[in-house]
Order: C-alpha cells, then structure tokens, then sequence
C-alpha cells in the first residue's frame, strides 16, 4: 500500500509531496483549471449556522471552502464612561486571526486594516439610531484562512448581528471576485488572491439593490468592470438567500 | 574633525559668526487662526495657532490666565535617514514643554482667561537648530494669530568647536559632541527666556558664547520685525488704506 | 468635521443642485492647483500641492532592500500618510490615526494595485536591481500640512509629482560574485536615473450630495456627503482602483455611473497636473 501513489496515506504517513511547493501557476493559459477544480463563476460551497456562542447576544459561524470564520455579537450594551454621549449607537468592530489560520504560524496580517474596513461595510447597514448611548461589539474571529477572507467575515458579521436582534437595513452579502490574466474567477482561494492582477469586493444589501462597500484594486477597463460587478452582484444576491435560509431555519428550530 | 579650516570658514562655507540664511511666510495654514514658516538654512518648520478658544478638557482649565498647549512633530521625511518616529517620544515631549514654557512667558495670558491656545510646531527638514527654529516660527504664527504678547521672543543657538564660538550650529555640528547653547530672550528687554547647554564649558567662556547667541537672538529678532512689519503693510494695502 | 445648522446645509445642497456651489464653482470643477517640486532635499523627490486651502507635501525615499520571496524580481513600496497637528487641532496626539490610515489605505489601493503588483501605477520590476537579492524599497511618505477638503486627490496628486521629481541612484553590481552571496553594490553619487511616471494613475474623489456629483469638495460638504468614492484613472481611462467612502448604500447603476464621470473628468485633470508638474520641474531647474 505504502508504494502506490494513489492510495490515501494512512494516519501515520504524512506524504511530503503536497508541502513541497508547487510551481506557480500559470493563470494566463486559456485553459487552466482552479486549483480546487471549481469553474471560473462558481463559489465554493457554504456552510452557515447561527449561535455558534453561547455567551454572546448573537453569533454565526461560516465556513466557505476552507475558509472558516466565527462571529460573536455583544450589545447593545452601555458605551464606555468616557466616551461622549451620542444619540446614535456606536458600532465597535474587532477581526483577528488565530495563530494557526495562515500557512506559517503567526502571520501577522494587518488586522486593524480589516477591522477598519469591517466597520465600514456595516455601519451602513445597521440602523443606528434605534439604540442610542450604546455600544455594539463584533468580534470576527478568523480560525481558518483560506482566501476571500474579509468578504466572508462580512457576510458572517452580518449573519451574527441578525441573530443578536441588532434592527438592519437588510442582511449583507459580500464576495470577492479576482482577475487572473483574461478571466475573472469568483470567491478566489489565497493561491488565486496572491497571484491575482486585480481584485474586486463587492458587499451589498441584496433586496434593497444597494452597495454598502465597494473596493476595487489593480487595472480595469469598464466592460471588464461591468461583467465583474454583475457577476459578484449575483453571487451575493444567492448568498444571502442561503444566509436568509439560515435565520429562517434556527428561528424555526426554536420556536419548536 | 576640523570644523573650522586654517582660513576660518566652516563645513558649509560660514565664518564662525555668520548665521544661516533666514527665510519666513506667514499665513501658510488657512483654516488656522495664526500660522508661519520658518527657515534656519536647510532647517524647516512650520507652526500653526488655533485660539484663543474654549477649553477643550475642563479640568485643564485655568480661572485667572488662558491655558497655552504645544505639540512638536517631526515629519517621517525630516532627517536623513527614514525612520518611524513614535508620537510622544521623549524627545519631542521635552521640546514640547521648552516651546511652552518660552512662549507662555511672552503671551499675557492673564488677558484671556478660561481660554486656550494651541501652538502646534511640524519639523519638514531638520538640520540642526529645529528648537529655535520652532520658538521663532512659534512667535510668528502667534503674532499672525493676533494674541498679545508683551514681546516677540527669538532664539538661537551657538556652539564651541575648535577652540572657537560658532553661531546657529547646524546638524553636523551639533552632534559632534561639543556644547551647544539656545539662548531665547526678549529682545526690547534683552532679557533671557530660555537658557539651555549640553555638554560643558569654562565659564569665561560660555560668556563669549551666550553673547554671540544673544547676538544671533537679536539679528533674528530684526528679520521677525520685518517680516511682521511686511506682513502688516500687505494687510494695509488688501484693506485699500 | 464641520458644524452645520439645517438652514447652511440646505444652502450648499441647494447650490449644488443648481451647478453653482459656495465659492463659485461648478459641481465638476477643481480648485486652483499649486505644485512646487523639489521642497526636501534630502528625499529622492519630493512635491508640495495646494489645492485651495488643503496643502500637502508628498516625499519619496529609496533604499535598498531585500525583495519578497514571492515576487523576487520585483520592488517594494510603502506608502504612508501622516497628519500634522497644524492641519487641525484633532489630529494632536494620537487623534490623526485614524484619518492617516485611512488614507494609507486608500492610497495603497488606488495605486499600488492587486496583491501580485499588477495593475500597479509604479512599475515594481524597474526598482529591481539584483533578481531576489536586492532591489530598491520606495518609502512615499505624504504629510497634510493643511486640511481644507479633498486630501486624498491632493495626496494623489503629490505622490505622482513626487514620483516626477524622483531621482534614484545608478547602481553598479560588482561582477563575478557568486550566486548564494549577497553581491556588492556601488551607488553612484553622480548618475540617477529617472522614474517613468506616465502610468501613475490620479485619484478623483466624487462625493455625492442629493442626486448630483461633486469634485473636489470643501469640508462643508464633505460633511454634507451621503457617501462618497474615490477612483484612480490612469492614461489608458483605465480603472486602477476604487474605495467608497461613507456608510450609506448605493444603487450599483449609480456607482457605474459615477465611475463614468469620474474618468471624463480624469482626463482634465490628468493633463493639468501634467502641465504643472512640467512648469514646476522647470522653474526648480533655473
């Protein structure tokens, strides 16, 4: 068993050949297939849950391909003494990652930028000024990255603030979609994202047909622009029918 | 290292007594009440006032006289080598006070009480002298902002490198190692605000030095009376007097 | 942000709806722009901007480092921004923070473009001196001097005469070094080279008030804006990078459209820096 290439390692064999790293992939062919096999315009496959702490007032956990992420809601609660009085809410956004999400321990990526970026593609979509003087904490807790990160702690925190009760515009879904020489492919994984010539982030309210975020890096012409964004626009529209799907079913399996 | 050559001039081409070309604008900053330029040779800072105005902290606030704060900043770009300057270093923490303490014994804060007043002090280029050079920018924006003072204060320092006094150092200069004194005065009282020295000196000395500072103080005392006085005529001159 | 009651925010909306706003102008039309190049000679080039009452001064540095793993034949640049208490009494202490890294931020992506560095404004693989050995590290440093509206075109626009005005030292490699050595290098004191800047894209911020777009906004209505987005156009009109500000959400038709005025205005725009980064590198040469 052990000489046959094909066969599955057994629990004592780790097999060198997947750590050794591969050659760069080259993106610019006109036929190459995703590293996980996916076509250009399809998502990895989702996996959603709400209360995923118990503790928390709201809490959601997502997990797109290897991508895993969980969100814990806190709040409304009292603002600090010293913060000044506001007669909107105040909105406070924390991402981190573990210490084992990234290939290599510990690498630090830059967790304040994507707290920051975060609060931004919320904010708009909490309605505020229903919980005056108070404050409420997400945390986003990255336990796995595996590409489209920030999109996916978006759509997660959204789920999580639906589940604290927290008054929303409507729920928010975000994708990312990448450009790799002529093709744009969806929800890219971190090999994709790091050879990527362009990426796009869309974070939408899908029923209110309305971008709350938007980020566009790398070069682009308009038709290129129009197909990406429609493409993205409809990917978030299904994904939050899946995470709409989601409260309906944990609101049901509590009532029971 | 020689600093001064056989035939008595300087790295940068001075004589021992010569002070750096000066060079000041006022009014750089629009949104701020009073601002200035300031130029020591390759030295560049700016300074900004905001006030007199409500204070911002009350339990800072003074009953009798305004409160006057000061910030010092280096830019990233300032010095030779690019380095991430942390806020609040120690450093410009004591600048901050320095400029301070000269400036509040000028404004008559007595004349504006439960108030306060920001002078906010940004290094573009440092290259020796910046503290003066700050203190001098200082009294500009403040004159620009139109906070009365019972004097315009102006500095300017002096060294001692090779058995000679040597005015307004510049950055090589000032770190070779030997003393460096920045005198601040009044200059219609000649009386001195800030006295400060590195390093040590004999004393009959260090009266050569103090001397050759005060000297420098007053010279650049008179480029502030012209420049406020220019300053002055332009603001006749929009009014069509 | 600015204080406004009702009645000076009706005002300016009011204005704005009818293409005249408070200091005259109309809604797609910039402030004079001021450039003077050359203003830190210590960096490798550096540029100051006033855009009305918003004064900036961009600075870049360059110093040789090592290149990533991952893109061994290419540069790298930081871009970061810093506020001066001078610009504002709320940027004194730690109170700029947040606007700088803002700011940083945007920068970063409307110039540097995707992670692998295509798409970028500044070509990476011209820093590069010795394939995955050495290479040269831009270090843009912006300063807000004064803040009057607009500081991220102003920044933009700095940054990209900044880059004119770079010069970067010739590099001579010492030959015959073998390959697992960090080679010699010699940097030339009196050949530099210069930086090709025609790919450098500029920033245009839009900020919408009521149903119309607006250029170059002062403070008061930027405090007025629902939301606001920020692209960079190149000279192909192509987009190099966008970030929205604001929370407010808009329709997807609008950003496109927005999108669109913003290249047709890039294109002005594009022309009067040029114009005025050439008269500026001129009256320095004299």
């Amino acid at each position: 068993m052990a000489g046959k290439d094909n066969a599955t390692p057994s629990t004592y064999s780790p097999s060198p050949k997947i750590l050794k790293k591969k050659r760069a992939p080259v993106f610019t062919d006109v036929d190459w297939v995703r590293p996980d096999g996916r076509g250009f315009h399809q998502c990895r496959p989702a996996y959603l849950r709400t209360g995923a702490v118990n503790s928390a007032s709201g809490s959601a956990y997502i997990e797109i391909g290897n991508t895993k992420v969980i969100v814990s809601v806190f709040g409304p609660r009292e603002s600090k003494k010293a913060m000044m009085y506001s007669d909107i809410g105040r909105l406070n956004c924390n991402v981190s990652y573990t210490t084992f999400a990234t290939p290599t321990r510990g690498q630090v990526s830059d967790c304040k930028e994507i707290s920051a970026r975060l609060h931004k593609a919320l904010e708009g979509a909490i309605i505020l000024d229903t919980f005056p003087k108070t404050t409420v904490d997400v945390f986003a807790l990255v336990l796995e990255s595996g590409g489209s990160d920030l999109p996916v702690v978006i759509s997660c925190a959204s789920l999580a603030l639906a589940d604290a009760g927290i008054m929303l515009y409507d729920l928010i879904s975000s994708v990312s979609v990448s450009c790799l020489g002529k093709n744009i492919v969806i929800d890219p994984v971190s090999e994709e994202e790091s050879y990527q010539e362009g990426g796009l982030m869309i974070t939408s309210m899908a029923s209110r047909n309305e971008i709350t975020q938007l980020a566009i890096t790398g070069e682009w012409s308009t038709p290129k622009l129009n197909e990406a964004m429609e493409v993205c626009l409809a990917a978030c529209f299904k994904l939050g029918e899946a995470m709409r799907a989601c409260l309906k079913e944990s609101a049901s399996a509590s009532q029971e | 290292m020689e600093f001064v050559s056989p035939e008595g001039l300087r790295l940068d081409g001075r004589r021992p007594m010569e002070m750096r070309q000066l060079r000041a604008e006022i009014g750089i900053v629009s949104k701020a009440d009073g601002s200035a330029s300031f130029e020591m040779g390759n030295t560049k800072v700016i300074a900004a006032v905001y006030g007199p105005r409500e204070v911002q902290n009350r339990s800072q606030q003074l009953n009798d006289q305004a409160l006057v704060r000061c910030e010092y900043t280096m830019a990233n770009f300032s010095t030779g080598d690019r380095r991430r300057k942390p806020k609040g270093d120690r450093r410009s923490t004591e600048i901050s006070l320095v400029i301070r303490q000269t400036m509040e014994a000028c404004i008559m804060t007595h004349l504006m009480p439960r108030s306060q007043i920001d002078i906010f002090v940004q290094v573009l280029q440092a290259d020796g002298g910046t503290r003066s050079a700050c203190i001098n920018a200082a009294t500009l924006a403040l004159a620009d902002a139109g906070i009365p003072m019972s004097d315009i204060v102006t500095s300017c320092s002096a060294g001692y490198l090779n058995s000679t006094p040597l005015l307004d150092l510049n950055y090589v200069e000032d770190s070779a190692g030997g003393p460096d004194v920045t005198v601040g005065i009044l200059p219609r009282s000649t009386k001195v605000t800030l006295l400060q020295m590195d390093s040590k000196l004999p004393m009959d000395i260090f009266e050569n030095v103090m001397q050759l500072a005060t000297e420098g103080c007053k010279a650049v005392a008179n480029y502030v009376h012209e420049v406020l006085l220019e300053k002055t005529k332009q603001l006749d001159k929009h009014r069509g007097v | 942000m600015v204080g406004l009651s009702i009645g000076e925010k009706h005002f300016i909306e009011g204005g704005i709806a009818q293409n005249l706003r408070t200091d005259g102008r109309k809604r797609l039309v910039y402030r004079p722009i001021q450039i003077e190049t050359g203003v830190i000679p210590q960096a490798n080039g550096s540029a100051r901007v006033r855009m009305g009452g918003t004064e900036v001064i961009a600075s870049v540095k360059a110093e040789l480092g090592r290149p990533s793993s991952l893109q061994p034949d290419k540069g790298k640049v930081f871009i970061n921004v810093d506020c001066s208490p001078t610009a504002a009494p709320i940027f004194e202490g730690r109170g700029g923070e947040e606007l700088s890294s803002e700011l940083s931020g945007a920068l970063q992506i409307c110039l540097l473009g995707g992670k692998s560095g295509a798409g970028a404004g500044i070509d990476l693989s011209s820093l590069s001196i010795v394939g995955g050995k050495i290479c040269w590290d831009l270090y843009i440093d912006g300063l807000v001097v004064s803040a009057d509206g607009n500081l991220l075109d102003a920044l933009g626009a700095a940054i990209k005469a900044a880059l004119s005005n770079t010069a970067i030292p010739k590099v001579n490699v010492a030959a015959g070094a073998s390959s697992d050595e960090q080679p010699e290098v010699d940097i030339s004191d009196e050949e530099f080279l210069q930086f090709d800047t025609s790919a450098v894209p500029v920033i245009i911020t839009l900020t919408k008030v009521g149903r119309e777009y607006i250029v170059d906004a002062t403070p008061e209505e930027e405090s007025h804006m629902d939301s606001a987005i920020s692209i960079s156009v190149n000279r192909q009109r192509n987009l190099c990078g966008l970030t929205k500000r604001g929370s407010a959400g808009l329709d997807p038709s609008v950003i496109l459209d927005m999108v669109s005025v913003g290249k047709h205005v890039s294109e002005e725009l594009m022309n009067k820096l040029d114009s005025e980064i050439a008269a500026a590198e001129a009256r320095e040469e004299e």
